[in-house]
């Protein structure tokens, strides 16, 4: 059996490896057009010069040679003839296949913007290319404008601030990562930030993107009519899944990939996983359904179960670890247990005794039993406790194996 | 694989097996104290709502969630002992294992909030795990699962 992946982010590289457990002998391809395997939620660090090429990496550095996978980097696939079964290289070559995986991700998706469209100095937030160019180009600017609050912006800020810049952040909400935080929890990172350097700019728009003769960005202009100097734009908004390439190939697609349950396209033989099906957009739900499309193509029936999961994220800007899933923003008949003190705020939205929301900022110590309640949505009713008590222990067993089991 | 196994209705909540982990895992040149942050144990005892003792230790699980939400690699899954090893130096504090371990049993370290707080099973000391050797009620031993 030979498979074929393409793309060798967090779903591809998860798949290869879920195949190589199970398939000793099974041929595997990676074909990527990036040309190193790294994590892109690293990107900043890397635009900060905390860390290089290398250290983005993901994997070991033999994990091609030891897992025996043959990888094609910096290759692009031009298309898929799924009659013929064979991926065809912009190159020229062309790899066939028994079972193909495509994981191609998502890419930056830039809003209308009058003036934008070719301007200079304007990048997106996504790949090693982007983040090479950010860091050259912020080597001489002096007027950084992020649009975008949400964590890929606030990333590029981070960054940006830790090179001595003071970026300017345009977003259209309230609140800085409206998508993630509540106003609360978003002001105390809006505090950092700013005392760090950074400004910005919220409820503003974008309206006019200005540009110098030899076609550089010179300023941005607000829908209030401000106008901001600009040397330097990073688009932040919103991304989308890498499919235009596969328009000619007869796949299903919407916004994303379509799939079945078990990651199948339309296409025989042929499946999809990570941020290029549009399911969701972290780091675990493309590896998870990685493993899962892998275990598919052994021939192992595996349905995946998260296609709606609920919103979760993690994140740490200066020292400060915030943990938030589900939905934190309360609606009639939910009920809001809030706590507060100089270094914590915690925020649990209820549902009928079911936790539907959470926000953890300050201490997110031994927190992760949050997102089992609310992804499995587990009625606390008969648990006698404070919210702020439950835990584990109150659904706590242990299989004969010693492995930790939840029952409640 | 070896695995902590843990007999819950012999534990009577002494927190040995807290002490033994901060004192294995010492950062050099730190003495032992009870009260500096940067002295962490892996493990907890919880309270469930009948007040029973819950050992909370991790379980190196065969399917690791933590490893299934970990963007830098520091999270991996040793071939040979079967246990979950944590590389602070690949780790980029982003916390995704925290919040994806259902247990809840990672955190992060109270001193510096940039890395996490993981279980190793002792490998700098022989891989004997030093809570089960200072655990008085037996309530927890090594087995081979």
């Amino acid at each position: 059996m030979k498979h074929v992946i393409i793309g060798a982010g967090a779903a591809g590289i998860t798949a290869a490896k879920t195949i190589r457990e199970r398939h000793i002998n099974d041929e595997i391809v990676i074909i990527s057009t990036d040309e190193a395997v790294y994590s892109r939620c690293m990107l900043h660090h890397y635009i900060s010069g905390q860390r290089s090429l290398q250290a983005l990496s993901f994997v070991t550095d033999d994990f091609f040679k030891d897992n025996n996978i043959k990888w094609l980097s910096n290759v692009t696939v031009a298309h898929i003839d799924t009659k013929g079964r064979q991926v065809v290289l912009e190159c020229g070559g062309y790899e066939s296949y028994d079972r193909l995986l495509i994981a191609t991700g998502a890419q930056s998706a830039f809003p209308d913007i009058k003036g934008l469209s070719g301007t200079l100095g304007v990048f997106g937030l996504r790949d090693l290319p982007d983040a090479r160019a950010i860091a050259e180009k912020a080597v001489k600017a002096e007027h950084v404008v992020i649009l975008g609050a949400g964590l890929v912006g606030m990333d590029a800020a981070y960054g940006l601030l830790a090179l001595g810049k003071k970026p300017v952040v345009v977003e259209m909400a309230k609140n800085i990562l409206s998508v993630n935080l509540d106003s609360m929890a978003a002001a105390a990172y809006q505090e950092q930030f700013e005392q760090a350097g950074a400004s910005f700019k919220l409820e503003a728009k974008i309206c006019e993107v200005l540009s110098d003769a030899r076609g550089a960005i010179s300023s941005v202009e607000l829908s209030d009519g401000e106008q901001l100097p600009c040397d330097l734009l990073i688009i932040a908004t919103s991304i989308r899944p890498n499919v235009k390439w596969l328009e000619s190939s007869g796949i299903s697609l919407e916004r994303g990939v379509v799939v079945d349950k078990y990651l199948t396209t339309s296409a025989e033989g042929v499946y999809a996983a990570g941020d290029v099906t549009g399911i969701s957009g972290t780091w675990p739900d493309a590896m998870s359904q990685g493993e899962t499309a892998a275990m598919n193509m052994c021939g192992c029936a595996v349905a995946y179960s998260d296609f709606i999961p609920p919103m979760k994220c993690t994140m740490s800007f200066f020292g400060i670890p915030t943990l938030s899933v589900g939905r934190f923003i309360a609606s009639d008949g939910d009920e809001v247990t809030l706590r507060m003190s100089k270094d914590r705020y915690e925020k649990v939205v209820m549902r009928d005794d079911i936790p539907v929301g959470v926000i953890l900022q300050g201490d997110i110590s031994r927190s992760g039993y949050w997102q089992y309640l609310i992804k499995n949505q587990v009625s606390t009713a008969g648990i006698q406790k404070p919210i702020w008590k439950v835990s584990f222990a109150d659904a706590y067993s242990i299989e004969s194996n010693g492995e930790y089991k939840w029952v409640l | 694989m070896k695995r902590i196994m843990i007999e819950t209705e012999k534990c009577k909540g002494c927190k040995n097996c807290a002490i033994a982990c901060m004192k294995a895992h010492m950062p050099d040149g730190v003495p032992f104290s009870l009260t500096d942050t940067r002295l962490e144990a892996r493990n907890v005892i919880l309270l469930d709502k009948d007040k029973q003792y819950r050992p909370l230790f991790c379980r190196h699980c065969d399917n690791p969630s933590c490893i299934k939400s970990c963007m830098s690699g520091a999270m991996t899954k040793d071939s040979a002992t079967g246990h979950v090893y944590y590389d602070p130096k690949q780790c980029a504090g982003c916390f995704m294992c925290v919040m994806s371990c259902p247990f809840g049993v990672l955190k992060p370290d109270r001193a510096t909030k940039t890395t996490v707080i993981k279980c190793d099973f002792c490998k700098d000391h022989g891989s004997e795990p030093s809570c089960v050797k200072q655990c008085i009620n037996q309530a927890i031993h090594v087995e081979e699962v």
